[in-house]
């Protein structure tokens, strides 16, 4: 009792430190946020524009979609998918053959509807069955690694490793290239995709079961809530949203391919890893039961704009790399030290 | 002989391995005429070279209770370095100079693992990117390439019908780490932290030494399977050599490696390696695209992950049962004895 009247009698500048030391990682970030947005001002060119702005979170909602499914999946205490990138490619794979043959029937090629409803059943179904393997135990990480070569084979075999085109006009354009009150769509669905997702999980029942069996499988288990049908239902939630994303790319582009997600896309080489990055750099503990979205959404806006300074400061995709990677030890060391000790940690 | 099969019945996921190997084997003996000749087995070999080593380090890290995702960039980069300075420097120095390199940054991820007390996985996906970038930035994004191709010919040549200077080193490696892992207090304690770290570090092993032994050592393996890929083909990239991880772990996995560490050996890693290479040997030959030999390599993966689970879940439900049974006995003598007592 005594410490809340303290607290509330404390001086502002105390209870800022206060503050610093609760949500170290957050706060970390919030002034790295800063220093960049300054740097960038006084030392970058066309920085301190709107369009650059837009692009910024253009970038960040293709992988800040993805990471806030992974982020289920991570607070859940079931780690991470290493198979993103391939179950983005083969729903990519499966809406493009959607919108160019309609799967063998003249009448149905072009129907986004169809497509669409196609692309996120294939998201679902791989999201399923790898959610079932690692429920029953197997290990997440080696068991999505198994996923990740069948559903490329099985993407690559089905398009004959050919870039498969549709042509524009198209019912999906307002999705891919569309904007509505002057922000693309995509990023408008990034922006509703991580309210609801934190609404979903600090207000609903199911999210909080995700925290607590992340945060403790064993008292999870002793309250009837086991890992199984929740590695079921996050392993799905993460699965459509990489197929919503290669959904919207793909209707960007106007066409598809099983490995438009791999080593040339992007800044930095490989999507999968790039979408973990972002969960890190956000600052949610990889043992679980610790995070937001919230802190995954930032951890996107940070990344693309660290990669915005620096492709306008002219540099390769060596340093960028170098960049990102350097982003991602930093934010598991600084964690790790922080959370020493603490519920956070294993 | 008679221990060696004792010890085979007695490890089952050993024993699975074997007869996954010989399965593959004799599949592709059957279907392909030239499978079983000498060249075929010298390319095997060769192939083992490789992939073995990839296996051996991923199957070390495993056995410590962690995995190494980096393995692949780890070996770019090694393989990168080695590349760009066999022009000036020579083969050997320039070797010598990629192996340091690799190991280094094994040691440091064992040490950064052991200091924040953090898991394997969490870090290792932070170095895979930073290496790769690193690799990028050795190599300026291009494809680095040797000027005299006949250079890397002394690690080529073939010695005894069936090996190279290559294989006999990895086969060299394999025996000396096999020794290690085997007969000595350091390996022992690898072992020791993987199975029950808890129960180790009570018994006052310490966590540092065993970690930054074992992801030295993966790292050494990943940086000469960098090597002898960037020697033999004479060109390197930053971005390359991403499959070894998903070939690694398969080799380990159905080496009989658990996922819970603290199981599996060297012996395990040489026949998941092998088999792994069967498959891909023998899928040459159907001339199929590169995405189905990933297919069928992460088939064989899921194939081994199931066996394994159901294996553990068998086995739980075994200890189970007898440990009810054993229970029952106790009661029932109890009872008799209760009732003799009772009936005197």
């Amino acid at each position: 009792m005594s410490a809340i009247i303290e607290n509330n009698q404390l001086p502002f500048s105390a209870k800022f430190l206060q503050f610093y030391k609760d949500r170290t990682l957050l706060a970390i970030l919030l002034s790295l946020f800063a220093v960049m947005f300054i740097y960038g001002i006084f030392f970058t060119e066309n920085y301190l524009t709107i369009t650059n702005f837009k692009a910024i979170i253009r970038d960040a909602a293709l992988y800040g979609i993805m990471a806030i499914g992974l982020t289920f999946v991570t607070l859940s205490g079931n780690f991470f998918l290493l198979s993103l990138k391939e179950t983005a490619s083969i729903c990519g794979v499966t809406f493009a053959m959607g919108m160019a043959t309609g799967f063998g029937s003249p009448d149905l090629a072009g129907n986004f509807l169809v497509s669409l409803l196609a692309a996120l059943t294939v998201g679902v179904v791989s999201g399923v069955i790898q959610g079932y393997f690692v429920g029953m135990g197997g290990n997440p990480i080696v068991v999505t690694l198994g996923g990740a070569g069948i559903l490329y084979g099985i993407g690559a075999w089905w398009s004959d490793n050919l870039v498969i085109n549709f042509t524009r006009p198209h019912d999906a354009e307002w999705l891919g290239t569309g904007s509505f009150l002057g922000l693309p769509s995509i990023t408008w669905s990034f922006i509703l995709i991580a309210i609801a997702a934190e609404i979903v999980l600090r207000h609903t029942n199911f999210g909080r079961k995700v925290y607590l069996v992340g945060a403790n499988k064993a008292a999870g288990k002793a309250t009837g809530h086991e890992n199984f049908s929740m590695a079921i239902i996050v392993f799905t939630i993460c699965s459509v949203c990489c197929a919503f994303v290669a959904v919207a790319f793909v209707a960007q582009m106007d066409s598809a391919q099983s490995n438009y997600f791999s080593a040339e896309f992007g800044s930095s080489g490989d999507m999968t890893i790039l979408v973990i990055a972002t969960v890190m750099v956000g600052g949610n503990s990889i043992m679980g039961g610790y995070g937001s979205t919230l802190r995954t959404s930032l951890g996107a806006i940070f990344i693309a704009m660290v990669d915005n300074m620096m492709v306008l400061q002219g540099f390769n995709s060596g340093p960028r790399i170098v960049g990102v990677g350097l982003m991602i030890v930093f934010s598991i060391i600084v964690f790790g030290l922080f959370a020493k000790g603490s519920r956070a940690q294993e | 002989m008679e221990n060696f099969l004792k010890k085979i019945t007695k490890d089952v996921d050993l024993s699975f391995a074997i007869l996954l190997s010989f399965c593959v084997y004799v599949f592709f003996a059957i279907n392909i005429e030239v499978f079983f000749s000498h060249n075929i087995s010298f390319a095997i070999l060769e192939r083992f070279a490789v992939l073995g080593l990839v296996g051996l380090a991923l199957t070390i890290c495993i056995i410590a209770g962690e995995i190494d995702l980096s393995i692949g960039s780890n070996a770019a980069l090694c393989a990168v370095i080695v590349v760009k300075l066999t022009d000036p420097l020579g083969a050997p120095l320039a070797m010598i100079i990629g192996l340091s390199v690799s190991t280094l940054i094994g040691a440091t991820q064992g040490f950064v693992i052991a200091f924040i007390r953090i898991r394997a996985i969490v870090i290792t996906v932070g170095t895979l990117m930073l290496l790769r970038g690193v690799a990028l930035l050795i190599a300026e994004e291009k494809t680095v390439m040797l000027t005299d191709f006949r250079v890397p010919d002394f690690i080529t040549t073939k010695v005894l019908m069936y090996f190279s200077p290559a294989s006999l080193t990895v086969i060299f490696i394999f025996i000396c780490v096999g020794i290690f892992m085997r007969y000595t207090k350091y390996g022992r304690e690898i072992y020791a932290i993987g199975g029950a770290r808890k129960e180790a570090l009570t018994a006052g092993i310490p966590l540092r030494r065993p970690m930054i032994i074992a992801f030295a050592l993966s790292g050494f393996c990943a940086g000469f399977a960098g090597t002898v890929i960037g020697l033999k083909s004479g060109t390197a990239q930053g971005l390359g050599l991403q499959y070894l991880l998903l070939a690694g772990t398969v080799a380990a996995f159905v080496g009989g490696v658990s996922i819970l560490g603290g199981k599996g050996g060297v012996l395990g890693a040489a026949i998941g390696a092998l088999t792994v290479n069967f498959l891909n040997t023998g899928l040459v030959f159907y001339a199929l695209q590169v995405h189905f030999v990933q297919l069928f390599t992460s088939v064989l993966l899921v194939i081994v992950i199931v066996f394994q689970t159901m294996s553990r879940v068998f086995d739980s439900r075994q200890a189970r049962k007898s440990l009810l049974a054993t229970i029952d006995e106790r009661k029932t003598s109890l009872l008799e004895k209760k009732r003799s007592a009772l009936g005197r």
